[in-house]
């Protein structure tokens, strides 16, 4: 089975077929779904501009990541449900979708690096004087991608392969 | 009322050469609705953690006051973002806003929510000592509920506009192949349904 009979199949599930079918869901989790972005995106943000020492200074970087990472993982559990939920919809139009796609690649390499920092160089934020640079380039990337990923997400909508 | 007198101005907008501009380019629209996306994230991901601290469940070693002098630029410049792509946006689809109860309530909200910030909001996060627990709740939690209603309306715009024009657009229509609207870039409501 190829990812584009995939994306037919799911959208034949009865999750899809009743949000496609309702005249409100869809809107409804796409609401959602935009508004979560402040969630994640907005607590990734936080920690990115402390760690570029452009926000919070005062406050160590291990506070700062204590209060944002658990609401930025409630946020993106909340993201990857409404998304994946509002993908089942329309699956084999985002399949045509080049906006969908480099989002979802730019989603994997923002894990990547979050994954990367957390398990290299925060490992020994108890001993840092300055910000180390490679913290510094984590942060920085992290900046980027998620811009990225929110001018892809919503370029999804006018981008080619999504109204045809 | 006063949306009756301010229709000379939404006509204007219309048909001024900016809203023209990015009303002819997918580009421009895109990219107008992606800034204001991005301040949005700014102003409530920033508002989202001092409001927390105020709440009690935010930075817990640092006072409010310490917190939200530190994200104050960030909120504010957020703020300056969707102020400036908002309008924008607005000339692009001004008929559109128009005709949207949706864009109303925005409006109302968005000048509630702007003298809340810099008054009741600001004494709030600036006392120092920090005002009684019950109080920063209160402030902090109608912060929070004007804002999220705000972006809420702000997205139903977008869903709800299509389905409440009730007039073709004053000014000249591009259609293009796919049948999206050229106002919006979204499919129109009739097509729309057969799509979902």
């Amino acid at each position: 089975m190829n990812l584009l009979s995939f994306c037919q199949w799911l959208e034949k599930t009865p999750v899809a077929m009743s949000m496609r079918e309702s005249l409100w869901i869809f809107d409804a989790v796409e609401t959602i779904h935009t508004l979560g972005i402040v969630l994640v995106a907005g607590t990734i943000m936080l920690l990115d501009l402390r760690l570029l020492g452009l926000g919070l200074r005062r406050e160590p970087v291990s506070d700062v990541a204590g209060r944002t990472v658990p609401w930025t993982l409630a946020g993106f559990c909340l993201m990857a449900l409404t998304g994946a939920w509002l993908f089942s919809a329309e699956a084999s139009k985002l399949y045509h979708s080049p906006a969908f796609r480099i989002k979802l690649v730019l989603l994997a390499l923002a894990g990547l690096n979050a994954l990367l920092f957390h398990l290299t160089v925060y490992r020994q934020v108890n001993g840092w004087v300055d910000i180390p640079v490679r913290a510094r380039m984590a942060g920085l990337i992290s900046l980027v991608l998620w811009t990225c990923i929110i001018a892809a997400g919503r370029s999804i909508a006018y981008g080619p392969g999504y109204d045809q | 009322m006063i949306r009756d007198a301010l229709a000379p101005v939404f006509a204007w907008l219309g048909h001024s050469a900016l809203g023209m501009e990015i009303r002819s380019s997918a580009v421009l629209i895109a990219l107008t609705q992606i800034i204001h996306l991005l301040g949005l994230t700014m102003l409530i991901g920033t508002l989202l953690m001092v409001d927390m601290t105020m709440m009690g469940v935010g930075f817990r070693r640092y006072t409010v006051a310490q917190v939200a002098r530190e994200l104050a630029p960030w909120t504010t410049g957020g703020l300056i973002v969707m102020l400036v792509s908002g309008p924008l946006i607005l000339s692009s689809e001004s008929l559109k806003c128009f005709e949207s109860s949706f864009f109303w309530m925005k409006m109302i909200g968005l000048a509630v929510a702007i003298i809340f910030h810099f008054t009741a909001h600001r004494t709030v996060a600036q006392a120092d000592p920090p005002v009684p627990h019950w109080r920063a709740r209160l402030v902090a939690s109608i912060s929070l509920a004007l804002w999220i209603g705000i972006a809420i309306a702000g997205k139903m715009i977008g869903i709800y506009g299509d389905d409440l024009r009730r007039e073709p657009p004053p000014f000249q229509v591009r259609i293009s192949d796919t049948g999206a609207s050229p106002l919006t870039g979204r499919q129109a409501p009739a097509a729309r349904a057969t799509v979902r």
